[in-house]
């Protein structure tokens, strides 16, 4: 059997279609997973009472259960208890899945972050006449980005790619077109080799754009 | 203008100090001097509360403050009157030495962005690094680095100025650039405390110079009282060790 | 599909205001189906086709509906049934006494059998007698399972479900054999291309229908899709579609 290579170019076009929704998937699940990773890791850090203890076990139940798991909660389990949430549609719920999963495991990073700044520089801060929430926004968070970049990059690649389980919610995104390309022309190896493709194309461009913000982050370290 | 009352500070069983009175009048340099571990800079860091002492009360000009009642807006308070110079210099590494010093300018005082800077630019020639505003501090000597973090301290024109071992993380070569930007200030009357291993400096800057071992203020004095005819045994066997003055 | 991005959290409100609204009579059906089952609902050049769209298509005009097909992972679309967002499910389902227990059927509109395909050449086993110790692969959530379970009266036959990639496996010579209809499974060996061969006759009668769920809306419209049924298998169309699709009448 030889390598249809006419065949796997011809999908490139159609996969390219669909692409907007992954990686929507993906764009919208960064921004809602970030704010509510520094939201716990914040919450963690200060150990508020009580909040603390929910954060831990918000965390651990994250990260402790399959994402396609927690999608089917959400989306079909949810809805049984709750039939409110019928009105849920697949993308959305994609989205809110994808961001409270990796939340739980973006929050530690930047926790981890944070608590690595040397403490003089919270003490500094506090030292000029600044709020602890003036501290944590104007000198510690921006130092504790530079520390937990390629942690979070890793979660959102991560996340890209995990957006293909948001097929069994219904949306077709390009690994289910792959699929289901594949299903009727039976050329699987070729499928799959491009939607390989896209999927690395993607993750190559926002590891350039990484190495962008690195080096511009690095700027005040360099000798 | 500056009152502490009976400050006491423990950590645990450990007491670290406890009832020291402390007045400090305007414009006075004062060397805060003694054995390590001694909890001087405990006592230093428990004036801005980077510590919070047990019990006490500290005053500095209208703000009073019951220490271990201590609100919000009292600690705040406390903080905007005093400065401190760390032993780390502790600048904050994000940003050029020209940010460093505007930042509590802008974030605390609500400046705009371009006084801020132009107060900034007069506090980098008035401390000797005019051409360093644009330096990170990761490209900056220690002895420089210091003096960036005495310029932040002096850019909020604070009451009280306090150092924790200023120059005892510094290479010998910078030493010298440090303490003369100290003595620059002291010359102007910036109310100061300093603790320090510095002995020349003590003797030849401080109006006063306190002792303290085991958790008190053991002896105090001006320097020439200390230096040549300490009372204490335990004070003249520390000079006898620190005998490079 | 850009909208979404821009009003996502709005969306998000409205959507859950609007959730479980009435389920009154309407036109708009929806037809839940994988688009991976060859050649009953499959996507060539991003268009949904297939012998089960084109029942539909069918169905939609004689009964005036706009007829809107989703597509989510076969694993997905009973969820997507209980939970409302499809009104049925046109991917094959066979009627089972547990599955009838749930939903409401149409009357079957295809006939078929359970096939047992081997790796060509394969000579120890040649018919559901020799799969004594053998491992047979069966597509999850499918029916299959349950009635290879029936057949393994002594539990010596190793069942390995699948959610893609079955045949391969089979190809590869990593299982032995697997069970799925025997529609497709001519329609698989004849353009997949892999060394694949039926073995014994199909067994089982199986009979696919469309569920829906046991409800006033359900109720209505299998009603109303098995008058379209009855209409089409009188009138020709029914048989026409299938020969279209399989060369030959499936439907009973």
């Amino acid at each position: 059997m030889g390598f249809d290579l006419q065949y796997m170019l011809s999908l490139m076009p159609i996969l390219f279609r669909y692409l907007g929704i992954t990686l929507g998937m993906a764009c919208w699940g960064l921004v809602f997973s970030l704010i509510l990773a520094v939201v716990l890791a914040l919450v963690r850090v200060y150990r508020l009472p009580l909040l603390d203890q929910l954060s831990q076990l918000y965390i651990s139940f994250f990260r402790g259960t399959p994402l396609l798991v927690q999608l089917f909660l959400l989306y079909y389990g949810l809805p049984q208890i709750i039939p409110l949430f019928v009105g849920l549609d697949a993308f959305t719920a994609a989205v809110i899945g994808l961001s409270l999963h990796f939340a739980a495991y973006k929050a530690e990073s930047i926790r981890a972050a944070i608590i690595g700044i040397d403490r003089s520089q919270r003490e500094a801060g506090l030292s000029i006449g600044m709020t602890e929430m003036q501290a944590m926004c104007r000198i510690i968070l921006p130092q504790a980005t530079r520390v937990a970049l390629p942690s979070l990059m890793n979660y959102f690649i991560d996340m890209i790619k995990s957006t293909s389980l948001a097929f069994t919610l219904g949306v077709a995104e390009i690994m289910a077109k792959a699929q289901m390309e594949a299903s009727s022309s039976f050329k699987f190896f070729e499928a799959f080799l491009a939607v390989a493709l896209i999927y690395w194309g993607m993750v190559l461009l926002f590891t350039q754009l990484q190495n962008w913000a690195e080096a511009r982050l690095n700027r005040a370290y360099n000798q | 203008m500056i009152q502490i009352r009976n400050l006491s500070k423990a950590f645990g069983d450990n007491r670290v100090f406890s009832g020291i009175d402390l007045d400090i009048a305007e414009g006075e340099i004062v060397a805060l001097i003694g054995p390590s571990g001694t909890g001087k800079s405990t006592f230093l860091r428990c004036i801005n509360f980077l510590e919070q002492a047990d019990s006490g009360n500290i005053r500095i000009d209208e703000v009073s403050v019951i220490v271990h009642n201590a609100r919000r807006a009292d600690i705040l308070a406390l903080r905007r009157k005093t400065g401190f110079v760390f032993q780390n210099y502790a600048l904050f590494a994000h940003m050029t030495a020209l940010q460093n010093i505007a930042e509590g300018l802008i974030t605390v005082r609500g400046w705009k962005k371009l006084a801020a800077h132009d107060r900034a630019r007069q506090i980098l020639e008035d401390i000797g690094l005019g051409d360093k505003g644009d330096h990170y501090p990761a490209a900056l000597s220690g002895g420089q680095q210091q003096r960036v973090g005495i310029g932040r301290a002096m850019a909020l024109d604070a009451r009280l100025l306090l150092f924790d071992e200023p120059t005892s993380s510094l290479d010998p070569e910078w030493v010298g650039e440090v303490l003369a930007l100290m003595q620059k200030l002291a010359l102007r009357h910036q109310t100061m405390l300093v603790v320090t291993h510095e002995m020349q400096f003590a003797r030849n800057i401080a109006d006063r110079v306190i002792f303290m071992a085991e958790g008190r203020f053991v002896e105090q004095g001006k320097p020439a009282e200390i230096f040549s005819s300490a009372r204490d045994v335990r004070l003249r066997k520390f000079l006898n060790q620190v005998k490079t003055y | 599909m850009k909208g979404r991005t821009v009003l996502l959290l709005l969306t998000l409100l409205v959507s859950i205001g609007v959730g479980g609204a009435s389920l009154a009579a309407s036109t708009v059906v929806k037809v839940g189906m994988s688009g991976r089952y060859f050649p009953f609902t499959f996507v060539k050049q991003d268009e949904l086709q297939g012998f089960e769209v084109d029942l539909w298509n069918e169905i939609g005009k004689r009964n005036n509906y706009e007829v809107e097909f989703v597509t989510a992972n076969f694993s997905g679309l009973f969820g997507l049934l209980e939970t409302g967002r499809i009104d049925t499910i046109s991917n094959q389902i066979t009627i089972t006494p547990e599955r009838s227990a749930k939903y409401l059927f149409t009357a079957p509109y295809v006939i078929d059998g359970a096939q047992l395909v081997v790796k060509k050449g394969n000579s120890e086993i040649r018919g559901l007698d020799d799969l004594d110790g053998k491992t047979v692969g069966v597509n999850l959530g499918s029916n299959y399972e349950q009635l290879l379970r029936d057949l393994d009266t002594k539990g010596t036959i190793k069942i390995k479900t699948y959610d893609t990639g079955i045949e391969h496996d089979v190809a590869l010579g990593r299982t032995d054999a697997f069970v799925m209809d025997r529609l497709s499974t001519m329609q698989l060996i004849k353009k997949a291309n892999l060394p694949l061969e039926p073995v014994g006759e199909p067994f089982e009668r199986i009979e696919n229908a469309w569920p829906f769920v046991d409800n006033d809306r359900g109720t209505q419209l299998r009603d109303a899709v098995n008058r379209a049924l009855e209409a089409m298998r009188a009138d020709g169309t029914l048989e026409a579609i299938a020969v279209k699709w399989f060369d030959v009448d499936i439907t009973q």
